[in-house]
């Protein structure tokens, strides 16, 4: 596994991560839109408004969050074919960006130290995401999520400092 | 090291509350003045206000803070405890401390205190101020931290030699060796070139200006100034006539500028007085100031940036400013590295030299950086094609602006023809041609065996060097019209940068080129370990 990974040649984070950002982008966007929603039916019960005007409204909001949840069902897809990382004994570079693309060299000697978190979905995933820290500026953390979780630990593992691997 | 026992609690000073209010009230005092003026007919509200919001405030928080600041001598470090609702304690081991630097104004002269200032290697920001000491009080803090320390030193020397650790100082040995001192005149030259005092004389010519009582009898004043001013210059003052008012107004922006200059001298003059840099064990220290007197250490390995940055100014008087980004902090990893990051201590860029004549610029470089030799650098372009983004862009927001202007020309009733509009592409046209030009012919990249050199700029030109070993990331950026034309960005990260200022990040690179830069930036950083 080690072998195959540092290897310097750029890899795909894992395709969950794609299931995991649809799921993310569409249920928040339906959740934001059903809670935006409600008030309409209602006072229409009530009878403050008429049923054309309910009826044009439902049809502007299928457009509108019908719009958005396409574009949260794509997006997850095009970040994951744009990002990619690559490791090798040196360190680590990762390539991100759709418009703009953004290649990021971090020297495994300029790492201060390594975290990997799983939020909940993540776990439910087996995924994780690796952030890497450096004592710079703009680049004082760098994350690379969507990763299996087990290669998130190698990464890890890899990008720990010398001497703290030694005491480990 | 149980022989130094741990001292009684030290207090500050009596009157440390009028320092203390004073130091955080300077920020105020524009403000205020503004709110005094410009409040006509509710002047009494507004003094209850500054008093309510401000004052009384401030005056309390300072009082609690002399009552509950307090410091005491231990073995081997100096402890701190400050902090009002949140406690703060702070320990600084003797050994580090570098220096008690002392900041005296004329009033600290006039009390006998001073606001002491605890130093060390971090650079950039001071560990501690203890603001304000008596001189006793500063006498014994230098002694107690000068002896403590070389009773530290000698149970440090049977434990664990450590070569970084030298006794405090409390002065310039005579061994120090002066590498710059600004004599009167290269402040005045300093003072004339820079910009400062520019918000001071446009508000005191926003204040004259509505002092001015525009409805008043002109005419008897030009009578006035006819009398005064010798018969062949009488043709000038024309009661009638448009030219005085240009006359008058030209004077007044002449007047405006002139002020302006002369303000920024004496501000510098004042501020920058006597500047020294010199050279000691470890590191540079620089000490200026007339009223207020400053003196920082500048620890030579912790310099993260060194920029060489000329204005157009500058060059007329082949002079140069040399700025430094440091990276305050400890071991990495450390307390100490967290609290100096907390307090922002990470972004402080600071002076090397804040004027010197280029023939000199380079041996300064040098002090600080051995391995670089400005003179010799084989700069190396851009992409050819550099030049035609930049005008590209600049034609398609001058054909915005034409449009723009014709069209509000045509569709307003200003009595100018839409036509005039050309001129707007006519003569831009040829100026972005020839700024572009210059721009791309001054901007360059050079890599030698430890540092990366960018230099951009047409006017105020910048050149910024960064050793290998204190990058951390290096990134290449595509925007789409880099991919485009095959064309890429390269941008290097340090420790502690400033968001202003000059960095490494050059532009219009061709791709190849540029993953090239990438490349021997990765393999060169691979081989260094940084060090804070």
């Amino acid at each position: 596994m080690t072998a195959s990974l540092i290897d310097g040649q750029e890899h795909a984070v894992d395709p969950r991560s794609v299931t995991l950002g649809q799921i993310l982008g569409v249920g928040s966007t339906l959740a934001t839109g059903i809670t935006v929603f409600t008030p309409l039916p209602i006072t229409w019960l009530l009878g403050g408004i008429s049923g054309r005007t309910l009826a044009i409204a439902i049809a502007g909001w299928a457009l509108a969050f019908g719009g958005v949840v396409l574009f949260c069902y794509f997006w997850p897809k095009l970040h994951h074919r744009h990002l990619r990382y690559r490791v090798d004994q040196a360190g680590v570079r990762i390539r991100r960006g759709i418009l703009w693309r953004n290649t990021i060299s971090i020297p495994a000697s300029r790492v201060q130290h390594t975290d990997v978190s799983q939020g909940p979905l993540q776990r439910r995933y087996g995924l994780a995401t690796l952030t890497v820290h450096t004592a710079g500026t703009e680049g004082a953390s760098i994350s690379l999520e969507g990763l299996d979780r087990d290669i998130a630990f190698l990464l890890r593992d890899h990008l720990l400092p010398d001497d703290e691997r030694e005491a480990v | 090291m149980m022989n130094a026992k741990p001292s009684e609690p030290r207090r500050l000073h009596g009157l440390s509350w009028v320092f203390i209010t004073a130091s955080s009230m300077k920020g105020f005092v524009v403000p205020a003045i503004v709110v005094l003026i410009f409040s006509a007919g509710g002047t009494m509200a507004s003094y209850q206000l500054l008093g309510g919001m401000v004052i009384i405030p401030t005056l309390i928080g300072a009082l609690l803070k002399q009552a509950i600041y307090n410091y005491r001598f231990d073995a081997e470090e100096l402890v701190i405890r400050d902090g009002i609702l949140t406690k703060k304690e702070r320990h600084i081991p003797y050994a580090r401390i570098h220096n008690i630097a002392l900041v005296r104004n004329p009033v600290h002269r006039i009390f006998a205190v001073a606001s002491a200032r605890i130093e060390t290697a971090a650079g950039g920001k001071p560990e501690a101020v203890m603001r304000v000491l008596s001189i006793a009080a500063v006498e014994e803090l230098r002694a107690e931290t000068m002896q403590r320390s070389r009773v530290a030193a000698t149970v440090d020397s049977d434990a664990e030699a450590d070569a970084d650790e030298t006794e405090p100082r409390t002065g310039a040995r005579a061994g120090d060796s002066v590498l710059l001192q600004m004599a009167p005149g290269e402040l005045v030259r300093l003072g004339l070139i820079s910009n400062r005092g520019f918000i001071v004389v446009a508000a005191a010519s926003g204040l004259l200006w509505q002092t001015i009582d525009w409805d008043a009898d002109w005419g008897s004043y030009y009578a006035g100034i006819i009398d005064l001013i010798p018969s062949w210059a009488t043709w000038l003052i024309d009661p009638v006539s448009l030219r005085t008012p240009v006359l008058f107004g030209v004077a007044a922006v002449v007047l405006f500028f002139v002020l302006l200059r002369l303000f920024s001298v004496a501000w510098h003059v004042i501020r920058y007085h006597n500047f020294t840099l010199r050279r000691e064990d470890d590191g540079l220290r620089t000490e200026y100031g007339l009223f207020t007197q400053v003196s920082s250490l500048i620890p030579a390995e912790r310099i993260q940036l060194t920029t060489v940055r000329a204005t157009l100014l500058h060059r007329l008087f082949a002079r140069s400013s040399l700025d430094l980004e440091m990276a305050g902090a400890g071991e990495a990893g450390s307390d100490l590295e967290q609290h100096l990051a907390a307090g922002g201590a990470r972004k402080a860029r600071q002076w090397l030299a804040p004027l010197v004549e280029d023939d000199r610029t380079n041996a300064l470089i040098r002090e600080v950086l051995p391995e670089v030799d400005l003179d010799s650098i084989q700069w190396n372009p851009l992409s050819t094609r550099a030049r035609r983004r930049i005008m590209k862009r600049s034609v398609i927001a001058l054909v915005f602006l034409t449009v723009g202007v014709s069209a509000t020309l045509a569709l307003t009733p200003v009595p100018v023809s839409a036509l005039h509009a050309i001129w707007l592409p006519l003569l831009g046209l040829p100026v972005t041609l020839l700024a572009a030009t210059g721009w791309v012919q001054n901007a360059g990249y050079a890599l030698n065996a430890h540092a990366i050199f960018f230099r951009s700029g047409l006017l105020t030109r910048n050149i910024t060097i960064v050793r290998f070993d204190k990058m951390q990331t290096v990134a290449l950026g595509e925007s789409p019209f880099d991919r485009r034309r095959q064309m890429a960005s390269v941008k290097v990260d340090t420790a502690g940068a400033a968001t202003a200022g000059h960095r490494i990040d050059i532009p219009y690179l061709d791709r190849d080129v540029a993953e090239a830069i990438v490349e021997r930036l990765y393999v060169e950083v691979r081989g260094t370990e940084y060090r804070w």
